[in-house]
Order: C-alpha cells, then sequence, then structure tokens
C-alpha cells in the first residue's frame, strides 16, 4: 500500500510540474531538481543557488474556461482583489490558484515575521526603540509587552525626545513591516509638509519595533505631546500585505479606551494612496487638536 | 467643524433641439459613503427626477435662429410649475443640439438664461455630449453595466442621430449623422411637402428621386428615401469605413467599433416608433406631426433588425437627453481636495492638457512644455482663467508630486502674476497632496483650486460649483461647447 502511495505521489508531482513547465512558470532545471528529489524518495533540499523566480499571470486575468459572459466576470474582478473568476479542476482550484494563494500566505507570514530593514531606517532618518517584547515570538504571544516600552527605549525617549511637542509621530511595525517599507517614503514627508505648513509643532519621528497600537500612550505619557499618532502596520490580509493604518489619540491617560483613538486605515496604494493619505491626516490632526479631543468625543463634537 | 453626513443639491437640465425643447429639474442627494475609519468618499447616491417639463416646439425666429426670449418665458413658467425659483436651483446644463447648436443660438440663448436661470446653468452643445447625455438618460449606460455588454443608445431627433457606445456604463466610443425625422416637413396628416433640408436633398439626389416643396408624395414615392437614410444610420454600427450617402451625412468621424456591438437602443423623438406594434400604413400618419419621424422610426427598426442588431426598449425615448442632461451633468470632484479659494463657482473655465503622455522627470523641463502651451494660448485669444488638466504625476511618490508641484508653480508664472487663480484638475487621486506642495512651494498665499478623480480628456470648458459637504467636495459639469469640431 505504501508503494503505491508513492508511486501515486510521484505521478502526481510530476503532473503538476509539467503543468508548470508547459505554462512556463518553471525552468527545465527547476522541474528536473524537483523531479529527481521526488524519484529518489530524498526530501527536497532547496536550491538555494537557483535565483529563478516564479512569475504568476496577471491577476486580473480571468481562469474560468468556457465562461457564459466573459466580460461580466472581467467586470466583477476589477471591483475586488478577492479570488473571484478563478476556474476549478473538478471540486478543486486551479493548479495557478492554489500557487498564487499559498504565495500570497507566504507574502502574508513574511510581513508578519519580518523585521523593518536597518537599511530603511537609517534612510528614513529615523531613531529606532523596541517594545518590552524582546522578540517576534514574543510580540505574537505577548499582547501586553507589545504595549508598553522596554527599559531601555524608556531611557532613550526621555533623554533624547523634544517634549511637550504639539504632535509626536510614531512609526510602529505592527503586524506589517511590509507597510512601513512601502508607506512610509511617501507618506511621513506628505504628512511632515502638512504639519509645517499649518504651523504644528512636531517632534521627530521614531520607529518602535515590536510594537503595538497602545504602545502610543506610554510614549505621549513621556514626551507630553498632545497628540500621538501611530503609523501602523495592518495585520496583513490575502489580498494585502501593505496595508498601514494612523491611530491618533489626543492627551492618551490612564483612563484611556479604544473608543478615544481615532483611526484612518486602508492606506496602500490600493487603497488611498500613501502621499495623499498624508495630506488628509493633516487635515484630521488640526481637527483633533482645535477640539481637544480624538474618536468617539471628536465624532461627538462635531 | 459641523460636518453634515448627506446634502441635497437641485439641478436643471435643459435641451432645446431642432424640434423640440424640454426641460427637467432633479434632485441629486450626495453621501459620505465611506465608513467610518476610512477616508471620506462623497457619492451621489440619489436622483430623483422632481418635475418634468411638457414637450415643446422649439420657439423658432427663422428657419435656423432660435427665439431665444420664448425659450426663456418656457423656463420661467415651467419653474412656477415645478414651485421652484432661481436662486434654488445649484447647477444644471442648458445643452443645444442637433441643427439649431449653431453660435449665434447659444450666445443668444445664454443671454437669455443668464438673469433667471439659476446660479451655475450655462449653454452647453456638441454632438459628443448630447449623445452621451441621451444615453445616459434612456438607460443604455446602466444596460451596459448591469448586462457587462456593450450597447449603443442612438438618440433619433429631428436633425440627427447622435450614437454613444457603452463599455460598463462608461462612454467610449460616440458619432452623429444627419438624419432625424424632421428633415423633410409636411402639412400636418397631409401628404404636401412644405420644406426639404439640404441632408434631405443629398438623400434625395442618392436615391435618384426628385421631390420638391410643394409637391405631394405618396408613401411608396417616400418610402425608398427614407429607408435609405435608415440604412446610414445602421450602416455606422456595422463598419467603420464608409462611402456614399453614409459618408456624407456622417458630421462627425464615425464609430471606431473597437468592440462590437449587438445591443442597441434607440430614443429620442423618434424611439415610439421604433417600438411600435405596426409601422405607419397611410401618409396621414407618417405626417402626424408634419414630418416623417413616424415611417423614420419604423424603418429603422427594420433595417436593424435586418443586420441582426438585438433591439432594447430605453427607460426614456423622447426625454433621454433632458433626463441625461439633468442627472447626469454633474460630476463630483475627488473627497480629498485641496481648496484654498474665495472665487467658486467659477464658469466657462478653459481646459487645457499639456502633457501629451507622461510627464517629464524634472521641474524645470515640466515648466517648459506649460509655458509653451500658455503662450499657445495667448497667442490665440483667451485672457481669462484656465484649468490645467492631467492624469497624474510621474509616479504616486511624495517626490515626483513634488516635483510636479514645482514644475507647475514655475511654468505658470506669468499666468500667477496676473491674480488668476490655479486651478488644477487630476485624475489620480493625489489633489490634496498635490495642493498642499504647490502651496509649501510657493512663497505667497495662492487662490488655488487642486481638484482630482476627474477625467477632462475631452472636454473644452468646465464649470467648478460651490463647494459642498464642508468643502470635501466641489460639483463639476463638464462641456464641449463647439459642435463639430
Amino acid at each position: 500500500m505504501a508503494v503505491a502511495n508513492n508511486e501515486l505521489e510521484k505521478v502526481i508531482i510530476q503532473s503538476v510540474m509539467e503543468e508548470l513547465a508547459k505554462k512556463g512558470l518553471l525552468s527545465q532545471k527547476g522541474k528536473d531538481h524537483v523531479m529527481s528529489a521526488a524519484m529518489m524518495d530524498t526530501p527536497i533540499v532547496p536550491n538555494t543557488e537557483s535565483k529563478e523566480m516564479v512569475t504568476f499571470p496577471p491577476q486580473e486575468e480571468m481562469q474560468i474556461s468556457n465562461p457564459f459572459n466573459a466580460d461580466a466576470v472581467k467586470a466583477m474582478k476589477k471591483l475586488t482583489p478577492a479570488r473571484i473568476g478563478i476556474g476549478r479542476a473538478g471540486t478543486r482550484p486551479k493548479t495557478m490558484s492554489l500557487l498564487r494563494f499559498l504565495a500570497d500566505h507566504a507574502v502574508a507570514q513574511d510581513a508578519v515575521f519580518l523585521d523593518v530593514s536597518e537599511e530603511f531606517l537609517q534612510r528614513m532618518n529615523l531613531m529606532s526603540v523596541q517594545s518590552a517584547a524582546a522578540s517576534k515570538d514574543e510580540f505574537l504571544q505577548r499582547p501586553d509587552l507589545g504595549r508598553r516600552l522596554s527599559v531601555e527605549a524608556v531611557k532613550t525617549v526621555s533623554e533624547k525626545c523634544e517634549k511637550n511637542v504639539q504632535v509626536q509621530i510614531l512609526i510602529v511595525d505592527g503586524l506589517s513591516s511590509s507597510a512601513i517599507e512601502a508607506n512610509i517614503p511617501d507618506l511621513l514627508p506628505a504628512l511632515m509638509q502638512g504639519l509645517k505648513s499649518s504651523g504644528i509643532k512636531v517632534g521627530a519621528p521614531f520607529f518602535v519595533k515590536n510594537g503595538r497600537v497602545w504602545i502610543q500612550d506610554h510614549v505621549a505619557s513621556i514626551v507630553n505631546s498632545d497628540l500621538i499618532i501611530s503609523l501602523i502596520g495592518e495585520r496583513p490580509g490575502l489580498g494585502t500585505a501593505e496595508s498601514l493604518s494612523a491611530y491618533m489619540i489626543y492627551r492618551p491617560n490612564e483612563n484611556t479606551v479604544e473608543a478615544d483613538r481615532t483611526v484612518i486605515s486602508n492606506i496602500h496604494k490600493g487603497g488611498i494612496p500613501p502621499a495623499e493619505a498624508g495630506a488628509h491626516l493633516t487635515d484630521v490632526i488640526k481637527q483633533i487638536l482645535a477640539a481637544k479631543a480624538s474618536g468617539v468625543k471628536l465624532n461627538q463634537q462635531k | 467643524m459641523l460636518e453634515s453626513t448627506n446634502q441635497r443639491i437641485t439641478s436643471v437640465g435643459i435641451d432645446i433641439g431642432t424640434t423640440t425643447t424640454q426641460l427637467v429639474i432633479s434632485q441629486l442627494t450626495i453621501e459620505n459613503t465611506a465608513s467610518g475609519t476610512l477616508v471620506p468618499r462623497v457619492e451621489i447616491t440619489d436622483k430623483e427626477v422632481i418635475h418634468r417639463s411638457q414637450i415643446y416646439f422649439t420657439p423658432l425666429l427663422d428657419r435656423d435662429l432660435i427665439n431665444a426670449a420664448a425659450v426663456s418665458q418656457i423656463v420661467e413658467s415651467e419653474y412656477q410649475a415645478a414651485g421652484l425659483t432661481p436662486e434654488m436651483i445649484d447647477t444644471g446644463a442648458v445643452i443645444i443640439t442637433g441643427e439649431t447648436a449653431k453660435k449665434e443660438n447659444a450666445k443668444a440663448i445664454i443671454d437669455a438664461l443668464a438673469g433667471f436661470a439659476g446660479d451655475f446653468v450655462v449653454a452647453t452643445a456638441g454632438a459628443n455630449l448630447e449623445a452621451i447625455y441621451a444615453g445616459k438618460g434612456s438607460g443604455a449606460a446602466q444596460y451596459s453595466a448591469q448586462r457587462h455588454q456593450v450597447t449603443v443608445n442612438i438618440d433619433v431627433g429631428g436633425g440627427t442621430s447622435n450614437y454613444a457606445v457603452f463599455h460598463e456604463g462608461k462612454a467610449v466610443d460616440s458619432s452623429c449623422i444627419n438624419v432625424g425625422g424632421h428633415l423633410i416637413e409636411f402639412d400636418r396628416q397631409g401628404d404636401r411637402i412644405t420644406y426639404i433640408s439640404e441632408p434631405a436633398k443629398i438623400a434625395l439626389e442618392s436615391t435618384g428621386q426628385r421631390l420638391q416643396a410643394g409637391e405631394r408624395v405618396t408613401l411608396p414615392q417616400l418610402r425608398p428615401i427614407v429607408k435609405a437614410m435608415a440604412e446610414c444610420v445602421v450602416d455606422v454600427l456595422k463598419t467603420s469605413t464608409h462611402v456614399g450617402l453614409t459618408k456624407e451625412l456622417l458630421m462627425t468621424p464615425p464609430l471606431q467599433l473597437a468592440q462590437s456591438i449587438r445591443k442597441v437602443m434607440i430614443s429620442g423623438g423618434v424611439a415610439d416608433y421604433v417600438y411600435a406594434l405596426n409601422g405607419p400604413t397611410t401618409m396621414a400618419e407618417v405626417t402626424a406631426f408634419g414630418d416623417f419621424g413616424p415611417l423614420l422610426g419604423w424603418e429603422l427598426r427594420v433595417s436593424l433588425e435586418k443586420a441582426g442588431f438585438v433591439l432594447e426598449k430605453p427607460n426614456e425615448t423622447v426625454r433621454a437627453t433632458v433626463i441625461g442632461t439633468g442627472t447626469q451633468s454633474v460630476n463630483l470632484s475627488g473627497s480629498t481636495i485641496h481648496l484654498q479659494e474665495n472665487t467658486l463657482p467659477l464658469r466657462n473655465v478653459m481646459v487645457i492638457s499639456p502633457f501629451i503622455s507622461t510627464i517629464p522627470e524634472t521641474p524645470q523641463k515640466i515648466a517648459e512644455v506649460v509655458k509653451t502651451q500658455m503662450l499657445r494660448l495667448q497667442v490665440d485669444h483667451s485672457e481669462g482663467v484656465v484649468a490645467i488638466a492631467m492624469r497624474g504625476p510621474r509616479t504616486m511618490s511624495f517626490a515626483d508630486i513634488s516635483i510636479l508641484a514645482q514644475g507647475l508653480l514655475l511654468g505658470l508664472e506669468d499666468y500667477l502674476s496676473t491674480d488668476k487663480p490655479l486651478i488644477i484638475v487630476i485624475e489620480a487621486d493625489c489633489g490634496k497632496v498635490l495642493g498642499q506642495c504647490i502651496s509649501a512651494s510657493a512663497n505667497r498665499s495662492l487662490e488655488m483650486v487642486c481638484i482630482d478623480q476627474l477625467e477632462v480628456e475631452n472636454c473644452d470648458y468646465i464649470d467648478i460649483g460651490k463647494p459642498l459637504m464642508g468643502g470635501r467636495v466641489v460639483p463639476v459639469v463638464l462641456k464641449t461647447l463647439v459642435f463639430n469640431r
């Protein structure tokens, strides 16, 4: 039985590989590598020398065979990044949609587990501190640690940050480092320009590693700013791993609740473009400063 | 900081055609449809026609000149009937169509209506725009989006037939041919010809018939020429290269037919006869309105069906254009825009699109392009206010948006030195940040309107209304003033 299963497995692997090669998504070399590993019953050792990239067909490509109204499917696909119009092979997804699903899932995992690179922080001239969560694992397992600064970070922030400013900007990795690297280069300069033009006093923005939204309350208690805004990576989905949110709060304290925060979400190239978001956030910040309130309290004043 | 969640505006549409003049008043509801945690998205969420006028025969002074004073009386009496005063009208458009779309008519009507047709209503004409409004009013645009099928609307009026092709709700192609139901005039319910227009004479020549004003005709005599005209209308749907009569009667470039057409809707005065159960059988039926509209409608249906097109029924026939004009002429800008002004509303702002393809890389090169365009404008005429239109910055990066801002300021130095407002219309969603960049780069405070998410490629002029929803959006009317360009 085991042998039969094994044979069947080989046949399946072979036909998948051939299908991929036929579609030009896998080179002959790549195919041979996988096949030989399958035939020898040895686990696949990733071929680290190969820099081969897999290219997917464009997402808007309609995958249904013999559609009744192809235009309708195309129009619907335009309205959503969701996986519709992908066809099926029997009761299962087609090879291409399955691979895309796995790839998008991998992108989402990378967004969570990778760190924002040192090179990026230097290029953006951002000071970096860390939350009380010492590692990604701890960050994911202990939400409470991500909500406050490490002892060392408290010291750094108290020594280096300007106090009593109107606005303090934090850049927080949260659940997507990819969102930070994708959006901050366009969002931050637009926001800084907008605040400066409006004559608002802003402290130097800095980066917090392994941080969650609430960490802004801890920082605000040290820098004593009127308003604190966190630009934080959103939990990635299979549609995009690059979405960023801006959480703003006016003078948080020990009684602060979630409803006290104003949030603008969905900042990424497929949502509100980051540069435009920077200009819009300037308006929201001006409203909060004028109303001396954020979140639901701000909305109630409107 | 008071911000209402919805607002209503009243829009008027006036259609002055070769044969008929109509007016509708509608109420548009605009709302922020985005949820609280998203950037606002203000949209028109409801369009309700609150008043439909009678259908008037267009008052004429002579064959070509409109009696503008009589038109203004019609408008005034319809306002009264609707219980509205001019001050209650927020926006709208007058569209002068078909044979009547002559410059002297447009001018006379603008002058006659300026006083009481609301703060914002202006004359608009142009075969393309008329066709598109008709197709939106008839429901063809909506049909193409709901059924995901390329749909053409042909608005067949007294003097012209206007085509608009819709794909997923958007107009993708338009054309106009000089075929209409009123090109030959008769004694009402009689058989004596009272007038033959130029295009009808051309059609007569091509069918080899000799008819003259004053003569009496029989149905079998009249049918061939009407059939020939109907076939010309259908020809335009079949091919984009034309010869003979079709070529002679086309008033604009023909349809490109990039996507093949199967579904056809007919609107306009002739439409009811296209969808009638039976064709006219006597001359009295043909000339019920003193023209040959009923026969043209029937022959059009016969020709379309013979050619294999599927006829769909429109929501509106004779009122399609005016309803389209009244409810569809207003567009809203994007919901994050930059306004720094005291000058709105602005009317008849000339639109120039200086960048042919992509935006150059440096502020200097951008400025050069803009300057060249502005100089050309000065040579031409205008000292007026202009709007600079473009697709978007080179990329959506902040760096490229800043470069664009600097380039525009540099290129418009001379223009801005005369204290005219800076008006930018950009298609990409970056109006607010572009405005912010321009403001930051300018070393003085500027009158500025920087609006986004509007496609103005094919239009000559725009009207920009007073800001709505607490300054979040501005209403914009896009206009093509030149007929047959």
